[in-house]
């Protein structure tokens, strides 16, 4: 079992990379499976995707010894298939309808960084030696490593347990079972965020806390796979432009929650030397752009290959946007092994 | 009196911080007072506006221009603070593990929060704390599409559990942001295909369940090529024997045919904002992209 992670801000190009790498893998004899979270149009049916949210074989021309397959993350379809999967039986119906679990499914903030690591650990029983998994475009990207372990502590904390377990025996019996202090200070929030919004919260979580503390403990053990270095490596693009900033940035985050960085690449680098002579007008203008612009992003990348330790790639951009898998085969040509 | 308020929205990495920083710092520089107000922690480019060397540079701009991060949790617990005076309490609620896991876990609260406060610091209602109440202009740098609709979808939804502090909130929110006159949206994107697709799925539902119609297309990043006429291009093209000359070409065309076809699908038309080359400072990048903002209605 090996897993790649790929990080990076928006607009560098980090799905096709990717993408490619899965392909070079596949060409290499694996069973490899790219999962990404918002595919460009092109890319997305270049990769054979659907929409749907099962793994899709990719179809190569010519063959690989390997296979190579991708899905995407479908935050609703994974968590319904959390419940289905490990929800008592009896209380699945009333969980999947519950208004709470639609407004939680469907709200992006966090969910998104939760059940990437759910998904990873459901491709992992179905068998797949390498998976490939194509993080969201940002900064924040790192915190799908963060929120699965906060959210696992939160369900295993015995005040959830508590106010699940005691919620349910309040509806039953009517009766109060916690202290008198811990119900003042609750009756208070109820006075600011009001009654039915925490009555609605409170109810699901008595549903839904045995879900809870098994998704938690999975998360702990897929979060422990990421940062074993004998399963999991990092690998960080960037553009030329922020290739300095970002390095920084993704080096000291990665480190800073005990991951290393294995590889990054400097994608869409432009490739031709526009040599010295100008033009006139319009061309000129163009290709004097194009010689600041170019200029610039080699300067970008000679500065980060200065102060990096770990290897480093430049990617050349495509003359067009990658729109089938022979694109994705001229960005693995460059790839770091 | 009431601000009136900017929203930069678009795809992660688009530039809408740099240019709602640009936009601000213009307009500062005018004497207008003006905030720009981020919901993520300010990036290094906001340093440059809020720190030493632009008292010296543009002292008006240095005068009038404030940036601000709000935490919808700092914010809410701010909320708990002014509804209970004993400040004891207040702490004890807040510091509750209740309250702070109903905080994280109660759908659309922060989001809807969020979008209450900056309602009522636009209709000049509640400012923040320590600041006056008396900007012109407010600029929201707002998350990466996403999460931007998925604030307004949330805050929606929310309305439907408003009880209590926050009941009262609850239409003034909703009216505020579908009434077209007091907004205006202004979606940023770079050429690239997938940024420009996301931009306008998102101007699609803006319009269909907000009623809110942007005001014109920010196009970042463009090359020169995409000002000129047809004419001017297609005379480069024919001597193009250089290959970064047609690669430069290449990119500059489909550049056209995108703003072309944002245009169409969107009704709303673009403006270029070209590339800035070669600036000493941050303050230089800022004011030369403001520059070229100078015609927005803000």
């Amino acid at each position: 079992m090996k897993i790649t992670v790929f990080v990076g801000t928006g607009g560098v190009g980090k799905t096709s990379v990717a993408a490619a790498t899965g392909l070079a893998r596949a060409r290499a004899g694996h069973r490899c499976l790219v999962l990404t979270i918002d595919p460009a149009r092109r890319l997305r049916t270049a990769l054979g995707l659907t929409g749907a949210p099962e793994e899709q074989q990719v179809r190569l021309d010519p063959a690989a010894p390997g296979e190579l397959w991708a899905a995407m993350l479908d935050v609703r379809a994974t968590l319904d298939e959390a419940v289905r999967r490990y929800g008592d039986p009896e209380l699945q119906p009333r969980i999947l309808a519950h208004p709470i679990y639609a407004a939680i499914a469907d709200s992006l903030a966090g969910m998104q960084e939760l059940m990437a690591v759910e998904r990873i650990d459901q491709l992992r029983l179905r068998g797949f030696e390498e998976i490939i998994v194509d993080t969201a475009p940002s900064r924040h990207a790192l915190e799908f490593l963060d929120k699965p372990v906060a959210f696992a502590n939160l369900a295993d904390s015995s005040w959830v347990k508590l106010i699940g377990r005691t919620y349910k025996f309040v509806e039953a019996t009517g009766m109060l079972s916690v202290g008198r202090a811990t119900m003042e200070i609750y009756r208070k929030v109820e006075s600011i965020l009001g009654a039915r919004l925490v009555s609605d919260v409170l109810d699901f979580y008595s549903l839904f806390v045995s879900i809870a503390e098994g998704y938690g403990e999975r998360a702990r053990k897929t979060v422990a796979m990421l940062r074993d270095p004998a399963v999991t490596g990092f690998r960080v693009v960037t553009a030329p432009q922020k290739a300095v900033r970002d390095a920084r940035f993704f080096t000291e985050a990665l480190a800073g929650r005990k991951f290393r960085a294995e590889a990054f690449y400097v994608n869409r680098m432009w490739p031709y030397d526009p040599g010295a002579g100008g033009g006139t007008g319009l061309a000129g203008e163009l290709i004097e752009w194009y010689r600041d612009e170019r200029s610039a992003q080699q300067a970008g990348f000679e500065a980060l290959r200065a102060e990096l330790r770990v290897p480093l790639a430049a990617l050349p951009e495509l003359d067009r946007d990658v729109e089938g898998v022979a694109d994705l085969e001229r960005i693995a040509r460059n790839l770091l092994p | 009196m009431q601000s009136r308020i900017a929203v930069f929205c678009g795809k992660g990495g688009v530039g809408k911080t740099t240019l709602a920083l640009a936009l601000g710092l213009r307009q500062a520089n005018r004497g207008r007072r003006a905030v720009v107000v981020t919901s993520h922690p300010l990036p290094e480019l906001a340093l440059a506006v809020s720190l030493t060397g632009l008292a010296a540079r543009l002292p008006e701009a240095a005068k009038n221009l404030f940036v601000v991060h709000l935490d919808s949790k700092e914010l809410l617990a701010d909320l708990v603070r002014r509804s209970f005076t004993m400040p004891l309490l207040a702490d004890r609620i807040i510091a509750s593990s209740i309250y702070q896991s109903l905080v994280e876990v109660a759908p659309g609260l922060k989001e809807f929060y969020f979008l209450s406060r900056l309602q009522q610091l636009a209709e000049r209602k509640q400012g923040l704390r320590d600041e006056p109440l008396s900007y012109d202009l407010l600029i929201w740098d707002a998350p990466a599409t996403g999460h931007f609709l998925g604030t307004l979808r949330a805050a929606r939804s929310f309305e439907a559990y408003l009880s209590g502090p926050l009941a009262a909130a609850g239409a003034e929110v909703g009216r505020f942001f579908s009434s077209p006159g007091r907004i205006t949206i202004l979606p940023v994107s770079t050429p690239e295909e997938m940024a420009l697709q996301e931009m306008s799925e998102m101007c699609a539902e803006l319009q269909e369940n907000y009623q809110l119609r942007p005001a014109t297309i920010l196009l970042n990043m463009a090359s020169p090529v995409l000002n000129a006429t047809e004419g001017q291009v297609a005379a480069i093209e024919e001597d193009a024997a250089n290959p970064a000359l047609r690669f430069a070409l290449g990119r500059a065309r489909l550049e056209r045919e995108r703003a072309g076809q944002v245009e169409s699908a969107t009704g709303t038309l673009v403006t270029a904002v070209t590339r800035i080359r070669h600036t000493s400072s941050d303050i230089d990048l800022l004011e030369s992209l403001g520059a070229q903002l100078d015609g927005l209605p803000v």
